[in-house]
């Protein structure tokens, strides 16, 4: 084990940190204009197209603000109203906790399966290679709206191939067997469509970062004597780590936001059992168009996910400060 | 089996039996629901969601596909959608490029604060910045109009770009490139001749990511333009086929089979350049 | 050589903005002839593609002056799209909305006020499922447009087969007799999904009952009243005869396509719901028939949900004089006659039932119109639909649940939804 930490790590860091001096010389030699240069078109963008748009959403948030303001303009501020009344609100924190589950499930499924299936894609010949990535790209290309309607067919009462399935398998029990009436079995079905989803995008992800490791490196763990599983952990998760933590976090701020699948399947439904915070958002927000409601929401839904994430940015602040 | 040389191959096979049975599996498990869209496209009516759920549809037709090809603006929607998802996936590549290669490579004061902040841009509200967005483009005469939408397409692209991006071009030795510029090359050409073919992956990844995300987009797409029927996009003829009777699905599966096509046509260019990328550049080796 | 992608990039994006320029060019007001061009918007499939090319030549020919620009709009978040037309700065200048929508959008101050036109546009006659919807804190916004509500389509030679005389189908009691005589074998007798709320709410109001009821200024939940249980109760007898899903609504299949496999004998639906079930099973022609749905007695049709669109004209749109005349001609007797007859639907005055007497499907349609009720009329409701309570009631109860507690917890989120401050 030792042996292959001892040959790994170095050029490991000889990758990722390239010394200091190769990145300070380049960087200065251009002086020091450059750099701002480069990110002044991302700045900008940035600040024009989303914080502009942002400042006026949280100040929305301290509105009253509904479809009457947003026709003819004129909106009182109310201070902390929209907020008190969604903390108030005892079904709130219930919606809270079940969105936490709900995103936990989901991102631990996501995670274990696409690192499987990339590094299995990986490992396939060229042409099985192909098709394993081609048929992830169609199913995320599949618009939300097809994928949800066939799984509502898979899982019909009535209709579909689950039940039909399992009846002819002998579990008489099935025939006729609503699974969106059992707040369970609903929640199960949803949860399988975000995976099914979301595994393509973080599969394809993570395979692209894998094959930029070179291939040299298992090859020398390997003669080491290095087993599977260590090979992977001492060799392949340190260098592929930086996109996988990227890819975690990002499925766990989309996860956070899922909306579409569970409106158009259970609308949040059966009692409130599929109910996570954007369904409930828009529950609330619906009830005259409070377009202020909504935006409390969203603001206090940014800053739970920011509660999760906020570890991932201190590291990342962190070794951001080490590198060049 | 009998002659010693096929006695290899044949091992090798069995080796990776149980690495080609978790492919096809995965294969499977993905392309079950697709399958289950596409060939619910070709099925006539009466036979979709019927009592007796079959893998194989017993009678074909094409007559979904004529529905849905021959839906008011057809063409119109398909060139908005491409111009607009085109421009906005080269557009954050090109602004994104630029921002990764300073993040990456350069050493400037507000580094680590653009980053942090590019990576909280990745939790922004989308569905509630939607009425500020609206307001301002109202307030400045964008309403109605396909760049309001490309530029909006941009920004949600744009965070997660800079950060792969970045990724790729940190984890290319820098050697490399001065190797070149040693060799006469501009910064600029050392970076175009050795970094870019390696970034390949990550190019690809980021720019179908854009692309399908942006493809897809429905919400903006029905806010922001309201009157010109000329400007509205593909996913608003994916919602054409619903009437007061419901939704005429066959139609609805045939035109999202068209329309996910191009996302599949995209990976497949695309593919063939990651694995030249990666010859050429020599990663591997 | 960098510059490449810039140019590429940029001329894509001039292209995006000259094409918007372009077609932009063809909405100014001015249509080129001195005419003024006036933007109407329809709902998919309100209007037959015949009926728009006969109504726009018809209407151009008698008003030279207007150059009519009839755009369709689709179901799918047209909610969201409404929206953003009131509240912008060059709204298009009459849209069809559902007759249940007017009070939320008229609430917003977002529509023109035509009370003191109602007159002109011979307002006393129209369907009260229509006008009051349309109508907000004694204000009219919302004009009439047409109406439609279910009937019980059924198979003529199927009834026959089993000797049942469709007319003689009166009480619910008959209707319960004949649909079992009906599900034998491989037909079913009805096929009802479990979900579907407005058949519920009619027999809900048949016993008495409401959906949601206003006492004290509070608007309470109404499901867990004696007289809706009796119609839940109802309701789960005749799902029973059929094999309807218990979990989904009438759209999930759509219902018209399950009854085009042919082995169906009735649905609950609009009678425009026969001719697809004709065009997706053309075996089929000339074998439905239609009669209204029974009510508790046989002097009486049962009760049903007036569905229907109103026509308004945002408060912001530019041209209201001319939006006013087109509104004028499109609820207009000679215009409402032919609507009805193409697109069977109730046409909007009841004078003019008399229109759709011919066609079996409208006049079973006009004759359940009689007892025809509208959910209630708060803009809350809305926020009730959006959730819909009432769905997740029905599917407990035929899944086995305790009718009463269900119906207690649906009244009470429906209570809770509708009292959160408007």
């Amino acid at each position: 084990m030792s042996t292959v930490r001892e040959r790994s790590v170095p050029r490991d860091a000889g990758r990722r940190r390239p010394p200091v001096t190769a990145g300070h010389s380049g960087g200065r030699g251009r002086g020091t204009l450059w750099p701002y240069l480069l990110v002044a078109p991302a700045v900008l963008g940035m600040l024009y197209l989303l914080l502009y748009p942002l400042a006026r959403a949280v100040l929305i948030s301290f509105q009253d603000f509904r479809l009457r303001q947003l026709i003819l303009g004129d909106a009182d501020f109310v201070g902390l109203r929209n907020y008190r009344t969604l903390l108030g609100d005892p079904e709130f924190w219930e919606v809270v906790r079940r969105t936490f589950v709900f995103m936990a499930v989901n991102v631990v499924a996501i995670m274990v399966l696409s690192t499987l299936v990339a590094l299995m894609t990986e490992r396939l010949g060229r042409v099985a290679r192909t098709v394993v990535l081609s048929s992830l790209v169609l199913v995320w290309a599949v618009p939300v709206v097809a994928a949800t309607t066939v799984f509502q067919w898979l899982f019909h009462s009535e209709f579909g191939i689950v039940n039909e399935t399992l009846t002819g398998l002998g579990f008489e029990s099935y025939e006729g067997y609503p699974w969106f009436a059992h707040g369970g079995a609903a929640f199960g079905i949803v949860v399988v469509l975000i995976v099914w989803q979301s595994v393509p995008f973080a599969a394809i992800t993570l395979y692209s970062a894998l094959v930029t490791v070179p291939a040299e490196l298992y090859e020398s763990a390997r003669m080491d004597g290095a087993g599977a599983a260590r090979v992977f952990r001492s060799v392949t998760f340190p260098l592929i780590r930086p996109i996988f933590m990227l890819v975690l976090s990002l499925e766990v701020i989309w996860t956070f936001k899922a909306f579409v699948q569970i409106w158009v399947m259970t609308r949040g439904g059966p009692g409130e059992a599929t109910t996570i915070l954007p369904v409930y958002a828009v529950q609330t927000a619906l009830a005259g168009q409070r377009y202020d409601l909504g935006s409390a929401a969203s603001m206090l839904t940014v800053l739970l996910m920011s509660g999760v994430l906020v570890l991932y940015f201190r590291q990342l602040f962190r070794q951001e400060g080490e590198q060049p | 089996m009998s002659t010693p040389q096929s006695r290899p191959p044949v091992r090798r096979a069995l080796r990776r039996l149980p690495l080609n049975a978790a492919a096809a599996l995965t294969v499977v498990v993905c392309l079950f629901p697709v399958y289950w869209m596409v060939t619910t496209a070709f099925k006539p009516s009466t036979d979709i969601q019927s009592y007796d759920p079959r893998l194989v549809p017993s009678r074909w037709t094409f007559e979904h596909f004529r529905v849905a090809v021959g839906a008011d603006g057809f063409a119109l929607f398909w060139r908005n959608s491409l111009l607009v998802t085109l421009s906005a996936v080269l557009l954050a590549l090109l602004v994104a490029l630029g921002a990764a290669y300073a993040v990456a490579r350069m050493r400037w004061r507000g580094r680590r604060q653009f980053m942090l902040a590019v990576f909280i841009a990745q939790m922004a509200p989308w569905e509630s910045l939607i009425i500020p967005i609206y307001i301002i483009s109202r307030d400045t005469g964008m309403l109605d109009r396909l760049p309001t939408l490309t530029l909006i397409y941009f920004m949600i692209t744009l965070p997660f770009t800079v950060v792969v991006l970045r990724g790729f071009i940190a984890g290319i030795p820098p050697e490399l490139e001065e190797a070149a510029q040693v060799d006469g090359c501009t910064r600029a050409g050392a970076f175009r001749k050795v970094a870019f073919p390696l970034l390949a992956p990550g190019l690809m990844a980021t720019s179908l990511f854009g692309f399908i995300t942006a493809w897809n987009e429905f919400t903006y797409a029905n806010f922001l333009i309201i009157k010109q029927q000329d400007s509205r996009t593909l996913p608003v003829w994916l919602s054409s086929f619903q009437s007061t009777f419901g939704t005429d699905w066959g139609a609805t599966m045939a035109a999202s089979t068209l329309f996910a096509l191009p996302a599949l046509i995209i990976f497949l260019a695309l593919q063939r350049h990651v694995t030249a990328g990666l010859a050429s550049g020599g990663v591997k080796g | 050589m960098k510059y490449r992608p810039l140019a590429l990039l940029s001329a894509l994006v001039l292209g995006a903005g000259l094409a918007g320029c372009s077609s932009s060019g063809g909405s100014s007001d001015d249509a080129g002839d001195g005419s003024t061009a006036l933007d109407v918007w329809l709902m998919r499939d309100s209007v037959s593609a015949a009926f728009q090319k006969e109504f726009e030549t018809g209407f151009e020919k008698a008003h030279p002056e207007i150059d009519l620009r009839i755009q369709i709009q689709e179901w799918e978040g047209i909610g969201e799209k409404v929206t953003a037309a009131l509240a912008s700065n060059d709204a298009p200048d009459v849209i069809e909305v559902g007759n249940t929508q007017v009070a939320q959008y008229a609430q917003s101050g977002g529509l023109t006020d035509f009370s003191d036109r109602v007159g002109e546009l011979g307002g006393a006659d129209w369907l009260e499922g229509l006008a009051e919807p349309g109508s907000y804190e004694g204000k009219q916004y919302g004009i009439p447009y047409y109406a439609a509500n279910r009937v019980v389509i059924h198979r003529t030679d199927l009834f026959e087969k089993a000797g049942i005389d469709p007319a003689g189908i009166r009480t619910r009691d008959q209707w319960i007799a004949a649909t079992r005589k009906l599900n034998t074998g491989g037909t079913q007798g009805i096929y009802l999904p479990g979900q579907n709320w407005y058949v519920l709410s009619g027999f809900v109001w048949d016993e008495g009952g409401d959906l949601a009821a206003k006492s004290g200024g509070e608007w309470k939940g109404g499901l867990d009243s004696p007289g809706a249980l009796r119609a839940m109760d109802f309701y789960r007898r005749l799902q029973a005869l059929g094999k309807g899903p218990k979990d989904s609504d009438e759209s999930q299949p759509p219902q018209a396509e399950v009854m085009a496999k042919g082995q169906v004998a009735q649905i609950i639906a609009v009678p425009g719901g026969a001719k697809v079930i004709e065009e997706r099973n053309p075996e089929l022609k000339g074998k439905l028939g239609f009669f209204p749905i029974p009510g508790k007695s046989a002097d009486r049709p049962g009760a049903v949900f007036t569905g229907g669109s109103d026509l308004v004209v945002p408060a912001v749109a530019a041209h209201q004089e001319e939006a006013f005349t087109l509104i004028r001609e499109l609820t207009g007797d000679a215009w409402q006659k032919k609507l009805a007859v193409a697109m069977s639907y109730v046409p909007n005055k009841t004078t003019l039932a008399g229109a759709v007497a011919d066609d079996p499907g409208t006049a079973a349609m006009a004759a359940g119109a009689v007892n025809g009720h509208a959910t209630p009329n708060t803009p809350q409701w809305a926020a009730v639909e959006a959730k819909n309570p009432i769905k997740e009631y029905m599917t407990a109860v035929l899944t086995g649940e305790d009718a009463g507690s269900a119906a207690a917890d649906a009244s009470r989120t429906i209570t809770e939804t509708l009292g959160s401050d408007s």
